[in-house]
């Protein structure tokens, strides 16, 4: 009897064990199911904390794009990346300019491409092109993304800003020569030298900026690998770098720069980007290419930063959206979701796309157009030669 | 191959070649060993053939994953014969069902989606079409490649789906190959639906001007889902692959194989995956938020919402992995208590391993995979070195018979006599002491429900995966 009353109790006991193993996976699911996309799931969601950190103001900022032509010929760029393996392989393992050894797309190295020319750096450029244009994959493909900055202080004084040095040497000496980079770089006119990220088109192009100025104060986002910072040293630099942690840093009253932790296509890792106070007016995002993505920028000022009206005012550079004329749905969710952001003024090139200008002009964002000079091809893009003023 | 109800990979009889966790350390060590030789061979950036570019192996990868389910659970390793199948070498076996599978992709991926799909139906599945339209030849073949791969993800929860939920019905009786033939034409087809349901907006919308006389632009998804991408549907349906997997592995059927009518199971145990990957992706969704702060719709990394949604795949993924290797190679420890308290334990544990197995990838693999060190590389997808080792782990399992660990033994005449198929409904008495356990259970998962998504914040702001300000 007593046994039977045991044997009963532990079925008993059993079927509540069964059934609470039961519950917890039906009630754990409904839960789930139910709660997890509801709006009151909101009510979980931690507040946006605004950090309204103060940086100064700015009276303008004025933009000269040097070069956004980044490379000539998509089809060219896409098929060699193709056939190198995609966009994940190492940039300085394509063989292009000026790392290339001679030995075909796919088999360079840093170490390989700069011995062949890394004694002529930086002033004996055209000679060092001459060799590597032998020794490249598509060297006539290198173009390359710089711009200069002027930003007028509230005393009226004006400081420049060199943003990138391109890509190829040839080409971005031409550009220089054309705006007159050469010389301010050579003056000191220039005072600081930033470096967006170390792909090809903004960074390779390194030894045409200290040709002319090899001490100028650079500033790199944390994230270099080993050779792009060899690459510096390599290219006779002799003055301070700064490796912006990752954050916000400010430069000056009315400037900061934003380091950016972001792995990057071709085995990059970091962007810096720029905000710019202007006063009467909000805040000006300025980036080379913007890997990041747009409303990142615009998303991390508003959380950090304390600008102007709490006006997003302008926004300038390659916004790297469809880069090489590429699309993807999620780009859809940019273009729409810029007008929530409310900039005034848009002046975009190099990495945004000309299909993505050309969807911003037909949703009836702002874009200033260019005049499509100097090998820029559409009038959406800032082009070369043109630009961009924010001021009151 | 005998009868055509009970599947060879469930029959078969493995052994342990030693005692102790030997055979586990073994298969451990060589399913790592075939995971990264392959994976440089096939996949690595600095590697060989650097398939990863990232659509070209992604889609390679999701179909050949396909290709061993239809090799094994659909069509039971039809053309081969049994006589083989129980003589052959494991590496003999494990190579020409590995090579047969690949022709099998190839021929599917060239012959149907890009010669014929692509050359009289549908112009993106073609790369050489998309390059006449003026597309550059890399993002032509990474455009078809993503369509063809989104296909393969639907499929990877149909087939399966169909012979684990729906039990093959109604075409079980039938011999091979006309039982495999059906069941693919039947979820290919069901598949070619939820694709134009699921995927062809996203694609429709992928050129340009938006191809509204031919897809739904912008998609029907995008206020609920705050986004336009299709990689809203692949949260779900990825989670439904898992669950497919767990449903049939760790979980043993439980609870859907209770049911006694054979048409109310099967349609409660296909219907009931749906249902629970739902929650799941809402849950993973939810979680991101939760950890990450509210997506931002626009941005294009971390926080967007289309990521978020991929990432809700990606995540379950990771789950897959544990859960395969319990069952494959831990004998789907433990078995001692009931099926219920079972499944709870194999849950929690898979889901610990998953976890830990999400930080060491995110922690470790740039390390090893030629890939960076970040969330949301806009080009990289976790799912494909994980389901790269899935891949091999079913070649391991499905084809090696578990070699070098296990080996497959013959049948005695009592094991050939097979049992019928039978419903498990005696395990549970509705008594009111089963209910009582079962509303204790229920309010207490809600409970513990709530205490994770209040720790969960607190624990993301202290402990970091990887240092990220994006």
């Amino acid at each position: 009897m007593t046994k039977s009353n045991n044997k009963s109790r532990d079925f008993t006991r059993r079927d509540f064990i069964k059934g609470t193993a039961s519950g917890l996976g039906l009630g754990a699911l409904a839960t789930m199911g139910i709660f997890s996309y509801s709006e009151k799931r909101k009510n979980f969601l931690p507040a946006i904390d605004r950090k309204q950190h103060d940086f100064g103001v700015c009276k303008s900022v004025k933009i000269t794009n040097i070069s956004e032509t980044s490379w000539f010929d998509n089809a060219v760029l896409m098929g060699d990346i193709r056939n190198a393996g995609g966009l994940l392989v190492n940039q300085y393992e394509y063989n292009w300019p000026p790392f290339g050894n001679g030995k075909g797309l796919a088999k360079g190295s840093y170490a390989d491409g700069i011995r062949s020319f890394k004694h002529l750096l930086p002033n004996k450029l055209e000679e060092a092109w001459e060799i590597v244009y032998e020794k490249s994959v598509s060297p006539d493909n290198a173009g390359g993304f710089a711009c200069l900055i002027e930003m007028e202080d509230m005393e009226g004084q004006v400081h420049k800003y060199l943003l990138d040095s391109g890509w190829s040497f040839k080409w971005m000496e031409d550009c220089f020569r054309r705006e007159g980079i050469d010389n301010m770089l050579a003056n000191h006119e220039i005072e600081k030298f930033f470096i967006s990220h170390s792909h090809f088109d903004h960074f390779w192009g390194l030894p045409v900026t200290y040709k002319y100025d090899p001490t100028i104060a650079t500033y790199i986002p944390a994230g270099f690998y080993p050779e792009d910072k060899q690459y510096i040293a390599d290219c006779g630099f002799r003055g301070e770098l700064t490796e912006v942690p990752s954050g916000l840093q400010e430069i000056a009253p009315g400037f900061a720069v934003y380091s950016f932790g972001v792995p990057i296509i071709c085995r990059v890792f970091g962007e810096l980007s720029m905000y710019f106070n202007v006063k009467d007016l909000g805040l000006v995002c300025v980036s080379g290419c913007c890997h990041e993505g747009i409303i990142q920028l615009a998303d991390t000022a508003y959380r950090e930063l304390r600008y102007e009206k709490d006006q997003m005012h302008g926004i300038y550079g390659g916004l790297h959206i469809s880069p090489f004329e590429d699309w993807d749905p999620k780009y859809d969710d940019l273009v729409i979701a810029m007008e929530d952001w409310g900039f005034e003024k848009i002046g975009c090139n190099h990495c945004t796309g000309i299909l993505t200008a050309k969807k911003f002009i037909s949703r009836g964002y702002n874009v200033i157009k260019g005049s499509a000079r100097f090998g820029s091809k559409d009038e959406a893009y800032l082009g070369n030669g043109d630009i961009i003023e924010f001021k009151a | 191959m005998g009868n055509e109800q009970h599947l060879f990979v469930e029959r078969r009889k493995l052994v342990k070649r030693w005692k102790g966790p030997i055979p586990v350390i073994a298969n451990t060590l060589f399913i790592m060993l075939l995971f990264y030789v392959t994976w440089w061979i096939f996949q690595d950036p600095r590697g060989w053939m650097r398939l990863y570019t990232p659509f070209k192996g992604y889609m390679v990868c999701r179909w050949l994953l396909i290709m061993f389910i239809w090799v094994v659970y659909i069509f039971n390793y039809w053309p081969f014969r049994k006589s083989w199948l129980n003589s052959a070498h494991p590496l003999v076996k494990g190579s020409v069902l590995t090579l047969f599978s690949v022709g099998l992709m190839l021929l599917l991926i060239k012959g149907f989606f890009v010669n014929i799909l692509g050359n009289y139906g549908i112009a993106y599945f073609n790369p050489e079409r998309l390059m006449e339209l003026g597309i550059t030849e890399f993002y032509a073949e990474e455009y078809s490649f993503e369509a063809i791969m989104m296909f393969a993800a639907i499929a990877s929860w149909l087939s399966p789906a169909w012979v684990v939920a729906c039990e093959s019905t109604p075409w079980q009786q039938l011999k091979q190959p006309a039982r495999g033939t059906t069941i693919v034409l039947v979820t290919f087809f069901l598949s070619m639906v939820i694709y134009f349901i699921t995927m062809h907006s996203h694609m429709g919308i992928l050129y340009y001007p938006w191809q509204e006389f031919t897809a739904i632009t912008p998609p029907y998804w995008e206020k609920f889902a705050n986004t336009v991408s299709g990689n809203f549907h692949i949260a779900w349906i990825m989670s439904a692959t898992v669950v497919v997997w767990i449903y049939e592995t760790i979980w043993e059927k439980y609870p859907f194989d209770l049911i006694r009518k054979d048409w109310l199971r099967r349609l409660s145990s296909f219907l009931g995956i749906f249902v629970i990957a739902v929650a799941i992706a809402f849950f993973l969704y939810f979680a991101q938020e939760l950890g990450w702060g509210q997506a931002v719709r626009g941005t294009r990394r971390l926080m967007a919402p289309d990521w978020r949604w991929l990432h809700v795949g990606e995540m379950a993924i990771f789950w897959l992995v544990p859960s395969l290797f319990l069952y494959f190679y831990l004998d789907n420890w433990p078995r001692k208590y009931s099926r219920p308290v079972n499944v709870v334990i194999r849950t929690v544990v898979t889901i610990t391993a998953a976890a830990l197995l999400y930080i060491a990838y995110y922690k470790t693999s740039h390390l090893f995979l030629g890939t960076q060190e970040g969330y949301s590389h806009p080009q990289q997808f976790p799912m494909i070195p994980m389901i790269w080792l899935i891949n091999m782990m079913l070649i391991n399992y499905w084809f090696m018979d578990g070699w070098p660990g296990w080996k497959l033994v013959p049948e005695t005449e009592a094991e050939k006599v097979i049992a019928p198929v039978t419903v498990k409904e005696k395990e549970i008495s509705w008594n009111p002491r089963f209910v009582g356990g079962l509303v204790a259970g229920a309010a207490l998962a809600v409970i513990l429900y709530f205490a994770f998504i209040k720790f969960l914040p607190w624990w993301c702001d202290i402990f970091t995966i990887i240092k990220s300000n994006v």
